[in-house]
C-alpha cells in the first residue's frame, strides 16, 4: 500500500472512503478547507489507484489562553478490507511529524466515541495517546467523546 | 446643486443624501431591518432613485424576500445605468446565484464608472479566475497591486494570476520583486516559507534548476523553508532534473527512510538510476531487484519494497520471494493480500506461481499430521486466510463453483468470518444472483453491527437487486436520525456511491424518474464541489498556500472527468434520449410498471418530501424577518419528489446535452461516452459533432459492436434527410462518414458481412440484430434467429450481455423474450436474474437475513456483536 501526503485529486477518494466506513461525515468543502489551510498534515493509503485510509489533520486555530500551537485529527480511517496492515499507524506517524516539524506543534489531540473500543485500543495502545478529558454529548447523536492526547515534543527540531 | 460629475437623477439633497450613506453603513453592518427602513425614506420622496432601489433590493434579497429584491434591483439598475453602486449590486446578487458570467459583467460594468473601487476589484479577480478569464485576472490582479502595492497579498496575486495565465517569466519577476520588498520576516513564518517553496518551483518549471537549487538550499539552511519533507521532495527532484545523480540519491533516500511506504520515492529513487520501476527490462532486472533487496534489509519493517520486488523478479527468484510474502501475510491474517497481488496477475507465469504456492501451503495446514515442525506454530486462522485468499483467486480466475466450495470449507471451520460471507456474496454477485448476493453481505453485516462499511455494503448489494426501500431502510441505521430520509441525509453528505447506485436501481426497475432525478443529484454534487472551489480563489492568497492551490485549479477544470459523473451523465442522456424517440415512455414508466414496494417506496417520498416542506414552513416564523440568509439561495423546495416532471420535461435532449457536454470538452477515453454523445448529437441535427463522435470511438475501438450501430444510423438518417445540410457541413459530413463506412456497399451486406466477421461475439450478433431492426425491412423472426445465434457453442457470453439482449429483445417486443429468458436462466447455472417475475418476488423476499437466521446457522458458536 502506498503512504503519501494527500493531494487536491484525492479528496474526492476521501470522501468515499470516509462515507463507506465512519458515521462522521463531511462535504467536500470541508475537505478542501483542511487541504488547502494545511496541506502537509493530510495522508493518504492508496491501493492501486483507490484511496483505502486517510488522515484528515489540522492545526487548532483558536488558541485559548496559555495553549500551545497544537495540531487536530479531524477524521482518520482505514477500510475493513484494508485493515491489519498498520495503516492506520503510519498515516498517523506521518502526519504527527509535519505537525511537529512544519507547525511545531507541541501535541495532537482528537476526539473518540466513548463505544468505539477499536478505535480506543488503536489511540492509546498502538499510538499512546491519553485520554484528557470526556466531552458530553459531542457527536450529533447525543454520545459522549473521549477528548485524547499525545505530545510531539520529541519530534521537535 | 448637485456635485459636479454626478448626475441629476442620481443626486439627492444633503438630508436624503447622508441616509443614503446610512444605507450603506447599515448594510455593511447587516443592520438589515433598519437599513430597510432607512431606503425607504429616501424611496417615499424620490421613488426613482436608482442606487437606493438597488439597496433597497440587496436588503430584501439578504432577509429572504429573494424575488421581491431582485425585481427593485433590475429597476435600480435600469433607472441609473452609469452607478457603480447600482451594478456591483446587481453583480453581487447574481454571484450569490452562483451565475458567474452575468456577475462579471455586472462587475466590469461597475468598474467602468469606479475603476480603483478595490471591493469590486477582488471581486472581479475571483470571478476571473472562476471563469478561467485569464488575460482579464492579471489586468485586475495588475489595478490591485498597483493601488495597495503595500499588500503582501495583491503580489502573490499578480504572480499566480500570471502563471495560471501561463506566463512563468513575469510570474518570476513579480515573486523576486516582492521578496524584494519584504522587511522583518519573522522567525517560522509557515507562510513565508510558502512563498519561497513556490518561487523555487517557478524556477524549476522554468527549466532554471541550478538557480532553483541554489535558492532551496540557501532558503533551507537559514530556515526560512521550514517543510522539510518538501525541502527534500523539491531538492531529489530537482537534482535528478539537474543528472546530478550521487547527490539526488542520497536525498531520495533520506525521503525513503522517513516514509518508506512512499511509492512515489522508490520510483524517483529508481528513476534517477537510469530504472523504470513498473517497466523492468531483462539488463535491468538484477540491478532493480538488487537495491530493493537491499531496501528490504534496511527498512525491515516497510511493505513496498517487498511488493515492488515482486513486480520486478521472475521466475524462480518470483517462487522465493512470493512465497515468503505471501505466506507471512497469509499468517498475519490480512484481509486485503489478493487485491494486494492481483495485479501481478497480467503476468500468466505467476499467477500461476502464486496459485502453486498458496495451494501447497493449504495443503500443508489441512493434512492432519503437521509434516514439519515449522508449522505446528501455525495459528489455525492462516488455514482459513488461505482458504479465503484461494477463494478470491479462482473466483477471479473465473472458477466461481471451486470458490464457492471453498468458503464452504472456511464457514464451516469458523461461520463468524464476516470477511468470508462478504465474499460469498460478491461471487453470487459475479455469477448473476444479486438476491442471493444480498442476502450474504447481510448475514457478513449482522456478524458486526457496528461497522458501517459493511452497512454500507449490504446497502449497495440491496440496489443491485433491486430493493430500494430495503436498501434505504439498512443504509439510514448510519445516516441522520433528523434528516427527512436516509437517501436524503446521503445526497447532503454528497455520497456518489450511493447515488449513483440508486439512480442505476430506479433505471433497472424501470422508475425512469426517479433514475433521472438521482442523476440530476449527482450532477448537482458536481456543480457544488465546482462551486466550492470560488472561495479559496481569494482564501489561498490571504493564507498564502499557493501551491496547493495551483493544484486545485486544473483539478477543478477535469472534475468531471469523475466516474461517477461520467457514467451518472451517460445513463441519464440514455434515459432522455428514450424519451425524445418515444414521449409516452413518461406516461407508462409513473405508474404501471411499478411493484407494490416501489408504490409504497413512492408515497414514502412523497411524505418525506411533505416534512420537509412542513418543516421550512414551520421554521419560517422563527426566524426572525430580520435575519441576515445571505446572497445564496437556500435549497429549493423539492417540488418533484418522484421524479415524474422530470419524465414530462418538454427538453429532453437539451438536459441530456448538458450533462455530456463536459465530457465532449474533456475529451475522455471513453467509447461509452462518446456513443452517448453522438446519440444525443444526431438527434439534435448537429451532424459534424455526431461524425466527430464516432470518429473518436472508431479511434478508440474501431471494432465496437455499438459503433456498428451507430455507423449504420447515421448512413440511414443521412440517406433520408429531404436534401443534404448546407455547405459546409453537408460536404464535410459526407467525407467523415465515407471514410467510417463506405457508401459502396449496400447497409444490408455491410451488416452482414459484420456479423460474419464478429459471430463468436455475443454484443456482435446483438449489434447486428439492432442493425436489422432499424433497416426495418427484415422480418420479426428472422431478428429473433439472429439473436439466438448467441446460444452456439462457439460464441462468448456473459451475463451482462445476455441482459442488454433482454432488454433489446424487449424493447422490440419479440415474442420469444421469455424463451430466450429461460435459455439464459439454464445456461448460468447459478444465476437468478433471468428468472421469471414471479419468482423474483419470493427471491426478493429471501434475500433479507435476520439475526436469528445467522444463528440458527452457525448454532452457538455465533457470537454476533449488537
Amino acid at each position: 500500500m502506498n503512504i503519501r501526503p494527500a493531494r487536491v485529486d484525492d479528496l474526492m477518494g476521501m470522501q468515499a472512503c470516509n462515507l463507506q466506513n465512519l458515521p462522521e461525515n463531511y462535504t467536500m468543502k470541508y475537505y478542501l478547507y483542511h487541504e488547502l489551510t494545511w496541506p502537509q498534515l493530510s495522508f493518504v493509503a492508496e491501493d492501486q489507484g483507490r484511496i483505502v485510509g486517510y488522515i484528515l489533520a489540522k492545526m487548532e486555530e483558536d488558541l485559548s489562553e496559555g495553549d500551545e500551537p497544537h495540531g487536530h485529527v479531524t477524521s482518520i480511517s482505514v477500510l475493513r478490507s484494508h485493515r491489519r496492515l498498520g495503516l492506520a499507524k503510519r498515516l498517523m506517524v506521518q502526519s504527527q511529524e509535519a505537525m511537529a516539524t512544519v507547525y511545531r506543534a507541541a501535541y495532537v489531540s482528537l476526539h473518540v466515541r466513548k463505544s468505539n473500543r477499536a478505535a480506543l485500543g488503536l489511540y492509546k495502545d498502538t499510538l499512546g495517546f491519553t485520554v484528557r478529558d470526556i466531552e458530553k454529548k459531542y457527536y450529533a447523536d447525543g454520545e459522549d467523546a473521549y477528548a485524547m492526547r499525545l505530545s510531539l515534543k520529541h519530534l521537535a527540531r | 446643486m448637485p456635485p459636479s460629475g454626478i448626475p441629476a437623477k442620481r443626486a439627492l439633497p444633503p438630508k436624503e443624501s447622508s441616509l443614503f450613506k446610512e444605507v450603506l453603513n447599515l448594510y455593511e453592518s447587516k443592520q438589515l431591518k433598519k437599513g430597510l427602513k432607512t431606503a425607504d425614506l429616501i424611496l417615499k420622496k424620490y421613488p426613482e432613485h436608482g442606487e437606493t432601489l438597488c439597496m433597497k433590493g440587496l436588503i430584501l434579497t439578504h432577509m429572504g424576500r429573494r424575488e421581491e429584491g431582485l425585481e427593485l434591483v433590475k429597476k435600480g439598475v435600469r433607472l441609473d445605468l452609469t452607478s457603480h453602486i447600482c451594478w456591483h449590486v446587481f453583480g453581487l446578487i447574481q454571484k450569490g446565484e452562483k451565475n458567474y458570467e452575468e456577475a462579471l459583467k455586472s462587475y466590469t460594468q461597475a468598474l467602468r464608472f469606479d475603476k480603483e473601487n478595490l471591493n469590486i476589484l477582488r471581486d472581479a479577480a475571483h470571478l476571473q479566475t472562476q471563469l478561467r478569464h485569464f488575460d482579464g485576472l492579471v489586468e485586475t490582479r495588475h489595478t490591485l497591486l498597483r493601488l495597495r502595492p503595500n499588500l503582501r497579498q495583491n503580489w502573490i496575486g499578480l504572480a499566480v494570476a500570471y502563471h495560471l495565465n501561463g506566463n512563468l517569466t513575469e510570474t518570476k519577476k513579480v515573486v523576486e520583486h516582492y521578496e524584494r520588498t519584504l522587511k522583518n520576516v519573522p522567525d517560522y513564518d509557515v507562510e513565508h516559507s510558502e512563498v519561497l517553496l513556490y518561487h523555487v518551483r517557478v524556477l524549476e518549471e522554468l527549466g532554471e534548476l541550478a538557480e532553483a537549487l541554489n535558492l532551496l538550499d540557501v532558503n533551507a539552511k537559514s530556515r526560512a523553508i521550514i517543510d522539510r519533507t518538501a525541502i527534500m521532495e523539491y531538492r531529489a527532484r530537482i537534482l535528478s532534473k539537474m543528472k546530478n545523480v550521487e547527490d539526488a540519491e542520497h536525498t531520495w533516500q533520506a525521503l525513503i527512510q522517513q516514509n518508506p511506504d512512499n511509492y512515489d520515492y522508490f520510483k524517483g529513487y529508481f528513476s534517477n538510476q537510469g530504472l523504470d520501476l513498473f517497466q523492468v527490462t531483462e539488463e535491468t532486472r538484477d540491478k532493480a531487484l538488487q537495491i530493493l533487496r537491499e531496501f528490504s534489509t534496511q527498512l525491515p519493517r516497510a511493505a513496498a519494497p517487498r511488493r515492488l520486488a515482486l513486480g520486478v523478479a521472475t521466475g524462480d527468484e518470483f517462487k522465493q520471494l512470493a512465497e515468503a510474502y505471501l505466506i507471512s501475510a497469509l499468517e498475519k491474517g490480512i484481509p486485503s493480500l489478493f487485491t494486494d497481488i492481483k495485479a501481478l496477475y497480467k503476468e500468466p507465469s505467476k499467477q500461476e506461481s502464486i496459485q502453486g504456492i498458496v495451494e501447497s501451503h493449504r495443503e500443508r495446514l489441512s493434512s492432519p499430521s503437521p509434516p514439519s515442525p515449522s508449522s505446528e506454530s501455525e495459528p489455525p486462522t492462516t488455514y482459513l486466510w488461505t482458504l479465503y485468499f484461494l477463494a478470491q483467486h479462482y473466483s477471479f480466475i473465473g472458477q466461481h463453483i471451486n470458490s464457492l466450495a471453498l468458503l464452504e470449507t472456511a464457514l464451516k471451520h469458523t461461520p463468524t468470518l464476516p470477511e468470508l460471507f462478504m465474499f460469498r456474496a460478491r461471487v453470487l454477485k459475479r455469477l448473476g444472483d444479486p438476491f442471493g448476493a444480498a442476502r450474504c453481505m447481510d448475514e457478513a453485516r449482522l456478524l458486526d453491527l457496528q461497522d458501517r462499511f459493511l452497512n454500507t455494503k449490504v446497502g449497495k448489494y440491496r440496489l443491485r437487486a433491486g430493493m430500494e426501500e430495503e436498501a434505504q431502510e439498512v443504509l439510514g441505521l448510519f445516516t441522520k436520525k433528523d434528516a427527512s430520509s436516509p437517501g436524503a441525509d446521503l445526497e447532503d453528505m454528497q455520497s456518489l456511491l450511493f447515488l449513483t447506485e440508486d439512480a442505476s436501481c430506479h433505471h433497472r426497475n424501470g422508475n425512469l424518474g426517479m433514475a433521472l432525478k438521482r442523476y440530476h443529484s449527482v450532477q448537482k454534487v458536481f456543480n457544488e464541489v465546482e462551486d466550492d472551489q470560488y472561495d479559496f480563489h481569494g482564501y489561498s492568497l490571504r493564507r498564502f498556500t499557493i501551491n496547493v492551490y495551483l493544484e486545485m485549479i486544473p483539478w477543478a477544470d477535469r472534475l468531471r472527468s469523475h466516474v461517477a459523473y461520467v457514467q451518472s451523465a451517460i445513463a441519464a442522456s440514455q434515459i432522455y434520449v428514450r424519451l425524445h424517440d418515444d414521449p409516452s415512455i413518461a406516461t407508462k414508466s409513473s405508474a404501471d410498471n411499478l411493484t407494490d414496494a416501489e408504490k409504497k417506496a413512492k408515497k414514502k417520498a412523497k411524505k418525506a418530501a411533505q416534512k420537509v416542506q412542513e418543516e421550512a414552513k414551520k421554521g419560517h416564523p422563527q426566524t426572525s424577518a430580520t435575519e441576515d440568509k445571505g446572497l445564496e439561495p437556500g435549497p429549493a423546495k423539492d417540488d418533484d419528489p418522484d421524479g415524474s416532471k422530470l419524465l414530462k420535461s418538454t427538453d429532453p435532449l437539451d438536459r441530456a446535452w448538458k450533462f455530456l457536454s463536459p465530457l465532449a470538452i474533456l475529451e475522455l477515453d471513453d467509447v461509452e461516452a462518446w456513443i452517448a454523445i453522438y446519440d444525443v448529437a444526431v438527434r439534435r441535427k448537429k451532424f459534424l459533432q455526431a461524425v466527430r463522435a464516432l470518429n473518436r470511438v472508431h479511434s478508440l475501438d474501431p471494432e465496437n459492436s455499438e459503433l456498428h450501430v451507430r455507423l449504420v444510423h447515421l448512413r440511414h438518417i443521412v440517406l433520408s434527410l429531404p436534401q443534404p445540410p448546407p455547405e459546409p457541413i453537408g460536404p464535410v459530413l459526407a467525407e467523415a462518414l465515407d471514410k467510417l463506412l463506405s457508401p459502396e456497399v449496400s447497409l444490408e451486406t455491410y451488416n452482414s458481412q459484420y456479423l460474419q466477421q464478429h459471430s463468436t461475439s455475443a454484443r456482435s450478433i446483438l449489434a447486428s440484430a439492432k442493425v436489422l431492426h432499424l433497416l426495418g425491412a427484415t422480418p420479426a423472426e428472422e431478428i429473433d434467429n439472429t439473436i439466438f445465434n448467441i446460444f452456439n457453442p462457439e460464441v462468448q457470453v456473459d451475463i451482462e450481455a445476455a441482459l442488454d439482449v433482454v432488454a433489446f429483445l424487449r424493447s422490440i417486443r419479440s415474442a420469444r423474450v421469455g424463451e430466450f429468458r429461460a435459455a439464459c436462466d439454464k445456461k448460468f447455472e447459478l444465476s437468478t436474474v433471468f428468472k421469471a417475475p414471479a419468482e423474483l418476488i419470493s427471491l426478493r423476499r429471501k434475500a433479507i437475513a435476520t439475526i436469528e437466521d445467522v444463528e440458527k446457522a452457525n448454532g452457538e458458536k455465533t457470537e454476533v456483536v449488537t
